[in-house]
C-alpha cells in the first residue's frame, strides 16, 4: 500500500506555477500577458473567487476572463460576493464558467434571473456575506482567487487601503490552502504606505491597464430626501432610537437612514439626545453622517468598505474612523459583518416587499438580487449576551430565563415609487424560488427577526406581539391602503395603540407639518462639503454648484 | 443649518423676497388658470401654470415679484404663464409711467420655452423681452437666478436683457443645455455627462467672471434680499446688450477651430480691448453666396446680385427708404456652427450694430425708417464655445435692438420665406410688429428640432408628432402657426424658392401695406393679441389671463 | 394621464380656500374650496390607479370629513405623499382658526 500524498494540492499549485514561469518575472507578469496567465493558471472545473465587492471590482481580471479560450478554461465554479459587472455574467454565456455561488447581484439581478431560467448558470447557493466568507474556509475552498490592490511593491506586498473590503479574507482562504492568488494592481511602487497583505500570501501580480472600478455606492444626495422620509425619520428617532436608548447600530443603504443621519444634529439635538443615542457605528462611511460627526454625536465608526470622496475627511478624523498610521482608513467587510451582526444593538434597513406576516425581501419578479449583508445584520444572533439597555429593553418580562433581542427595523413607505404596494399577502420571492429551483425562498429578513416596522403611517412594535394574529394586525395597522392595510380594523388599531404595539405620529409627539426639508442638517451635497470643512470631495456626478 | 432660498418652492420664494405680511398674490391658484394646451397632450397642468405673481414691499419699496416654479415642467414658459408675466410687467410699466415707482423682480428658474407649447413659448418670451426693454427706461429690472434649474433657452436671452442679474453658486446660465448641444452637435462638442465641465463652464462663478451674470450671493434669504434691495437703490444696470463692439473685438481674437477652455477664455475676456466695428451695406459681386431662401429674397427685394458683406452671414441694405436685414448661411464661415444659416455669436452682435446705427441716424427724424427682416433662420448655433462665451447675449443684443427700434417708432416688419426656429427667431424676427409669411410647406417654424425636443421632453418622435396634431403650437409648419393669430398676412400664391418678379412685387406691396398699418398704432406687440384669429382662438387664453391680471392689479 | 371624479357625503364645513403642493415629479397639488357638496376631481399622470385613489380618499375622509370641492393635479405621487398633502391641506385650514 502506497502512502497517501498529503500535499497533492501543493504539488498541483507548484506544477501550475512552473508552467507559467515563462510569463513571470518573479511574481510579476506583464499587463499584456494577462489572458495567457489566466489560461495557464486556471484549470477546468476550478473554484475561482473573482473579487467583486460592493464598491471595488477586479475589473481588469474580470475583463481578461472573458477573453480566455473556453477550450482551455471552462466549467469554472465562480464564487463572488457581488455580481456587478456585465462580464461577471458574460463568462457564463461564453462557457468559461457554469456554476455560481454569490451574495448580491443588485445591478445584474435581471440577467441573473434569466440565466438561471435558461440554464446558462447553475446556482450553488445565495448566501449572506458571512456565510460566503465562512464557506471559503470550509467547503468552498478556492483553487484560484483573482483580487485587486491599489499598490504593490517590488516584493509583492499589497496596499489595499480604504477599499480593503474583503480582499484579505479571500486571499487568506487561498494562500493557506494552496490556492493561487492572482492580483491586479493599479500601481507598482517602491514603497507602500502600509502593508495590508504580505507578499508571502501572493503568487502573481499583474499591473492593470487602468485602475479598478470603484463606485460611490453609499453616497446619498440630501437633495433627494423627501418630506415623507423626514417624517419617518422623526418617528424612528422618537419611537425607536430614543425609546430603546440605542447606542450601537448599523444603518443600511438608502434615503430613509440618510434622513435620520441628517436629523440627528437638528431634531435629535432638540430632543436632547446627543450622547444618549447613536454613538458607535458599523457603517460604510456615508457622507450624510458628516454633520452628526462634526456636531459631536459619534464616538466611533468601523466600515465594511470605503466611499469615494471621503478619503481626506476620514484621514483627518482618526479618533472616529479606523485609520492606519499612514493616514488611510482600513475597511474590512468580514470583520464589519461580524461586528454588525454581533456587536450592534440595532439594524435599520429597507426592502421592496413585506408580506402579511412580516417577512421581507428585495427579490421581486424577474429580479434575483441576493441580499449581501442584510440577512446577517438583520437577524437576531441568539448567542449574544449583551447587557446594553437597547438589547435588554426587548427582553420579555414574564420569563426568568429570557434574554434580550437585537432590534431589527424595517423602514418602508407603504407604496414604492412605482406605486406598487410594498405590503403584500405573499412575497414575489415565493414564486421566484419555484422558477429558479432554489432550496429556500429568498427571504431577506424573516418575520421572527423583525422587531419594528416603520411606515409613513406609524410604527409597529412587532416584538411586543404575542401571537401571529396580533403581529398581522399590527402590520395591517401601518400598511396604509395596500391590500394588507385595507384589512385593518379601526377598533383593533385603537387597542393596539393602547397596548403600545402600534404608534401613530401623534402618539409619538411627531407633528406632520414639522416634517420639512429645512429640518435636515444638510440639504445639498454642497452643505455636506461645508460641514466637512472642505475635506469631503464628492464625486463629479453629484456636483450641482460652481 | 442656514436659511436656504434655493430650497424653497416658487411660491415660497416669492413671499420670501417681500417684507413680512406685505405680499399679495395675483391670479393665485384658486383661479385654477391652467394651460389649455397640456391636457390634450396628456400632461398634468398646474393651477398657476408655474408662475407666481406677487405685489408687495421690499425694504418699504413697492415691488412686483414674478417667480417661475422650476419644479413644474422645468419652469418652461407657455402661453398662460407667459401672458401672466407680460401682463404684470405691462402694468408695472404703466404705473411707473404714471409716476408710481414699482420695481419688478424676476426669479428665473426655467428651461426657457415650454416645449409642449413651443411656439407660444417663443411668442411669450419675445413679449416679455419687449416690456423689459421698455421698463428699463424707468426702473431697473432685477433678475435672480437662484438655481436648481437655472436659466436656459429663450429665458437666458431674457436674462441678458435684464438690468442686473443676481445668482447663487447653485445656478447655471446658458442658451442651450448640454443635452441639446450633445444631441445637435455630438458628444465631442459637449459631453452632457461631464458634470465638472458643465459646472465649470455654465456655473455662475465662471459666468460672473465673464460678464454673463453680475453677482454671486450666498444661498441665504437675507443675503439675497439685501443684494436685490441694494441693486434697486443703486439703479444697477449691466448694459449687457450694448456691448457689441466689445464682443466683436473678442471674437476677432478667437480661433474657432481650436479648443478653448474656461481659464483661457477668462483671460481673453479680461484682456480684451474694445475696438469700433463698422458694418457696411451688402454689395453685388460675381460669386454667388451659399444658397438659401433668405439670401434669394434679400437679393430680389434689394436688387443686389450675389450680395456680399464684410460679415458674410449678415446682409443689410437700404432700398426705397426701407432697411432690409437678412441672416444667411455661409458654407465656409470661420465659425463652424453657423454654416447653415444659424444665428451665432457674430450674427447677433452684427445685427445689433446695424439696427442701433439706424436708430441713431433717425433719432431726430419724425418718420422713422422701416426695418424689414428677411427671416430664414434654421436655429441658433449649437456649440461649446458659443455657450462658453454666451451666445445668448448675442441673440439678446439683436432682439433688444429690434425692440428698441420698434419702440422708437420704426416699423419693424418680418418677411418669412424660410425657417423661423427657436433662438434664431427670437433674435431675428420675433420683435417685429407685423409678420408676413409664405404659405410654403418647406418652412419650419418651431422652438427646437424634433430630435432634441423629444429628448428633452422624454417622448419619442412619434409621440411628439402625435401631440402636434392636437396642439397647433407644437406643430412645425406655417399653416398651424397661422392658428396662433400672430401673423399679419399668410401669402398663399408665392412659394419660398420661386422669387419671380410678380412674386417680388406682391411681397413688396404687402410689406408697404404692413408698414402703413403701423402708422398711428402703438409700438408694442399687442397686434398679436388683437387679430381676429388671436381673439377667436389663437390667444384666447392670453387675453383671459391679461384681463385677470389687470382686474386684480389694484385691489 | 387620467381624469377621475369622486363624490362624498362629508359633514365638516370649511371657511376658506387652501392650496398645498406643486405639480413636481412624484408630487401633487391640492386645491380645496368651500362648497355645499364634496367633490374630488383628479387629473393624474399615472393611469390605472382609480381604486388606490378611492382607498386613499376613503381613509382620509373617514378621519377628516371635510366638506368642499377638491381639485387635485397629480404628477405621480405615491399614496403616502397624497395622504401627506391632504393632511397638510387639512392642517392649513386649521392654521388660522
Amino acid at each position: 500500500m502506497t502512502e497517501r500524498n498529503w500535499h497533492s494540492h501543493r504539488d498541483a499549485k507548484n506544477a501550475r506555477l512552473s508552467s507559467a514561469l515563462s510569463l513571470l518575472d518573479g511574481k510579476f507578469a506583464k499587463t499584456k500577458d494577462v489572458v495567457k496567465v489566466l489560461e495557464t493558471l486556471i484549470k477546468p472545473g476550478d473554484k475561482v473567487v473573482l473579487e467583486g465587492d460592493n464598491q471595488k471590482q477586479a475589473s481588469f481580471l474580470s475583463a481578461a476572463l472573458t477573453k480566455v479560450d473556453p477550450e482551455k478554461v471552462h466549467d469554472l465554479h465562480m464564487i463572488m460576493s457581488s455580481i456587478s459587472r456585465p462580464e461577471h455574467l458574460d463568462i457564463f454565456d461564453l462557457g468559461v464558467a457554469s456554476k455560481m455561488d454569490f451574495s448580491f447581484a443588485g445591478p445584474q439581478s435581471t440577467r441573473v434571473s434569466q440565466m438561471i431560467a435558461d440554464g446558462t448558470m447553475k446556482v450553488g447557493d445565495i448566501h449572506t456575506y458571512l456565510e460566503l466568507f465562512g464557506r471559503l474556509f470550509i467547503d468552498l475552498i478556492p483553487n484560484v482567487v483573482l483580487v485587486a490592490a491599489d499598490k504593490v511593491d517590488r516584493e509583492g506586498n499589497l496596499y489595499t487601503g480604504f477599499n480593503t473590503e474583503e480582499t484579505p479574507t479571500i486571499v487568506e482562504a487561498a494562500a493557506f490552502h494552496d490556492g493561487i492568488v492572482i492580483v491586479q494592481a493599479n500601481e507598482v511602487v517602491d514603497k507602500l504606505p502600509r502593508i495590508d497583505i504580505p507578499s508571502g500570501w501572493v503568487d502573481v501580480v499583474i499591473p492593470a491597464d487602468k485602475p479598478y472600478q470603484l463606485e460611490p455606492l453609499f453616497t446619498r444626495d440630501p437633495q433627494a430626501i423627501t418630506e415623507l422620509q423626514i417624517l419617518m425619520g422623526m418617528m424612528a428617532i422618537r419611537g425607536i432610537y430614543e425609546k430603546h436608548h440605542v447606542q450601537t447600530l448599523n444603518h443600511g443603504v438608502g434615503f430613509n437612514t440618510s434622513a435620520i443621519e441628517l436629523l440627528l444634529p437638528t431634531y435629535g439635538e432638540q430632543l436632547g439626545l446627543k450622547g444618549k443615542i447613536c454613538r458607535n457605528w458599523e457603517l460604510n462611511p456615508t457622507p450624510t453622517l458628516i454633520p452628526a460627526i462634526e456636531s459631536g454625536w459619534v464616538d466611533s465608526i468601523h466600515s465594511f468598505g470605503g466611499e469615494v470622496g471621503m478619503e481626506k475627511y476620514i484621514a483627518a478624523r482618526p479618533d472616529i474612523f479606523f485609520v492606519g498610521k499612514d493616514g488611510t482608513m482600513r475597511s474590512n467587510r468580514a470583520l464589519g459583518q461580524v461586528a454588525g451582526q454581533y456587536a450592534c444593538d440595532m439594524f435599520v434597513g429597507s426592502t421592496l416587499q413585506i408580506d402579511q406576516w412580516g417577512n421581507s425581501s428585495t427579490v421581486t419578479h424577474g429580479r434575483l438580487s441576493g441580499f449581501g449583508g442584510a440577512p446577517n445584520m438583520g437577524s437576531n444572533p441568539t448567542g449574544r449576551r449583551h447587557s446594553t439597555p437597547a438589547w435588554q429593553s426587548l427582553k420579555p418580562d414574564d420569563d426568568p430565563l429570557a434574554k434580550g433581542q437585537k432590534l431589527v427595523v424595517q423602514m418602508v413607505q407603504t407604496f414604492g415609487s412605482n406605486k406598487k404596494p410594498v405590503f403584500v399577502d405573499h412575497l414575489d420571492a415565493e414564486e421566484v424560488r419555484k422558477e429558479a429551483k432554489l432550496a429556500n425562498v429568498p427571504i431577506m429578513i424573516y418575520s421572527e427577526d423583525t422587531t419594528h416596522i416603520v411606515t409613513e403611517e406609524g410604527i409597529a412594535y412587532l416584538y411586543k406581539t404575542d401571537s401571529m394574529e396580533e403581529r398581522k394586525a399590527a402590520i395591517e395597522a401601518i400598511a396604509g391602503v395596500t391590500p394588507v392595510g385595507l384589512r385593518s380594523d379601526p377598533k383593533e388599531v385603537k387597542k393596539l395603540r393602547e397596548k403600545g404595539i402600534v404608534a401613530l405620529p401623534e402618539d409619538l409627539g411627531v407633528r406632520r407639518q414639522n416634517a420639512k426639508r429645512s429640518l435636515l442638517a444638510a440639504q445639498t451635497m454642497d452643505d455636506i462639503v461645508e460641514w466637512s470643512h472642505g475635506l469631503y470631495n464628492p464625486p463629479a456626478k453629484f456636483r450641482s454648484w460652481s | 443649518m442656514k436659511n436656504s432660498f434655493v430650497e424653497l418652492k416658487g411660491r415660497q420664494r416669492a413671499f420670501a423676497l417681500v417684507d413680512e405680511g406685505t405680499g399679495r398674490e395675483l391670479v393665485g391658484p384658486e383661479y385654477d388658470m391652467i394651460s389649455p394646451h397640456l391636457e390634450p397632450q396628456k400632461i398634468v397642468p398646474e393651477s398657476d401654470d408655474g408662475i407666481i405673481l406677487l405685489k408687495g414691499k421690499l425694504d418699504g419699496k413697492n415691488v412686483v415679484v414674478i417667480s417661475i416654479e422650476g419644479k413644474f415642467q422645468g419652469g418652461g414658459i407657455g402661453e398662460v404663464s407667459g401672458a401672466k408675466i407680460v401682463a404684470a410687467l405691462e402694468k408695472t410699466l404703466e404705473d411707473n409711467k404714471k409716476g408710481i415707482k414699482e420695481y419688478p423682480i424676476i426669479i428665473l428658474d426655467t428651461g426657457g420655452v415650454r416645449l409642449q407649447e413651443a411656439n407660444y413659448g417663443l411668442l411669450s418670451i419675445s413679449e416679455i423681452q419687449n416690456v423689459v426693454i421698455a421698463l428699463k427706461k424707468y426702473v431697473p429690472v432685477i433678475g435672480l437666478v437662484p438655481g436648481r434649474v437655472g436659466s436656459f433657452g429663450g429665458m437666458s436671452i431674457t436674462s441678458a436683457i435684464l438690468s442686473y442679474l443676481i445668482t447663487t453658486k447653485k445656478a447655471r446660465i446658458a442658451l442651450n443645455g448640454p443635452e441639446v448641444i450633445e444631441q445637435e452637435a455630438g458628444v465631442r462638442e459637449f459631453d452632457s455627462s461631464d458634470k465638472d465641465l458643465i459646472w465649470d463652464t455654465l456655473g455662475t462663478r465662471q459666468r460672473v467672471a465673464t460678464g454673463i451674470a453680475d453677482e454671486v450671493v450666498n444661498d441665504d434669504i437675507k443675503a439675497i434680499k439685501e443684494a436685490i434691495s441694494k441693486a434697486i437703490d443703486e439703479k444697477k444696470d449691466a448694459h449687457r446688450t450694448e456691448k457689441a463692439d466689445f464682443y466683436l473685438s473678442l471674437l476677432d481674437h478667437i480661433d474657432f477651430d481650436k479648443p478653448l477652455n474656461t481659464e483661457e477664455y477668462r483671460k481673453l475676456y479680461a484682456e480684451n480691448k474694445t475696438e469700433e466695428h463698422q458694418v457696411p451695406e451688402a454689395v453685388s459681386s460675381d460669386k454667388p453666396g451659399t444658397k438659401s431662401r433668405g439670401r434669394l429674397w434679400f437679393e430680389k427685394l434689394t436688387g443686389i446680385e450675389n450680395a456680399k458683406s464684410e460679415y458674410p452671414t449678415v446682409l443689410h441694405a437700404e432700398k426705397d427708404g426701407k432697411e432690409y436685414i437678412a441672416i444667411v448661411p455661409d458654407e465656409n464661415n470661420k465659425f463652424p456652427r453657423v454654416r447653415h444659416g444659424e444665428v451665432g455669436l457674430q450674427e447677433g452682435f452684427v445685427v445689433s450694430k446695424i439696427v442701433n446705427q439706424i436708430i441713431e441716424e433717425d433719432k431726430d427724424k419724425e418718420v422713422k425708417r422701416p426695418i424689414v427682416l428677411v427671416v430664414d433662420v434654421p436655429s441658433q448655433a449649437y456649440g461649446y464655445k458659443e455657450e462658453l462665451i454666451g451666445i445668448h447675449i448675442s441673440l439678446a443684443s439683436a432682439a433688444a435692438a429690434y425692440a428698441k427700434a420698434r419702440q422708437a417708432g420704426h416699423p419693424v416688419i418680418d418677411f418669412i420665406p424660410g425657417d423661423a426656429v427657436s433662438g434664431g427667431f427670437l433674435a431675428h424676427g420675433l420683435q417685429s410688429n407685423r409678420i408676413i409669411a409664405l404659405a410654403d410647406k418647406s418652412i419650419t417654424i418651431q422652438a427646437m428640432s424634433k430630435a432634441s425636443a423629444a429628448r428633452i421632453t422624454q417622448r419619442t418622435i412619434a409621440e411628439l408628432e402625435e401631440a402636434t396634431k392636437h396642439v397647433p403650437a407644437m406643430a412645425y409648419d406655417i399653416f398651424n402657426y397661422e392658428k396662433l393669430g400672430a401673423l399679419y398676412k399668410l401669402v398663399h400664391d408665392v412659394s419660398s424658392w420661386d422669387a419671380n418678379d410678380d412674386a417680388v412685387n406682391e411681397i413688396q406691396k404687402l410689406i408697404d401695406e404692413a408698414i402703413e398699418s403701423t402708422k398711428g398704432k402703438p409700438t408694442d406687440l399687442h397686434f398679436r393679441y388683437e387679430t381676429p384669429i388671436a381673439v377667436e382662438s389663437g390667444r384666447k387664453a392670453t387675453n383671459e389671463m391679461r384681463k385677470m391680471v389687470f382686474e386684480q392689479w389694484n385691489k | 394621464m387620467e381624469k377621475l371624479h369622486f363624490t362624498y357625503q362629508n359633514t365638516k364645513t370649511i371657511e376658506k380656500f387652501v392650496h398645498v403642493g406643486v405639480v413636481a415629479s412624484g408630487d401633487l397639488e391640492v386645491l380645496l374650496y368651500p362648497a355645499d357638496e364634496t367633490t374630488v376631481d383628479i387629473v393624474t399622470g399615472s393611469d390605472g390607479f382609480k381604486e388606490v385613489w378611492k382607498n386613499v380618499l376613503n381613509r382620509f375622509f373617514d378621519r377628516y370629513s371635510l366638506k368642499g370641492k377638491f381639485i387635485i393635479h397629480d404628477f405621480g405621487a405615491t399614496p403616502g405623499v397624497v395622504n401627506l398633502r391632504l393632511t397638510q391641506a387639512m392642517e392649513a385650514l386649521n392654521d388660522e382658526e
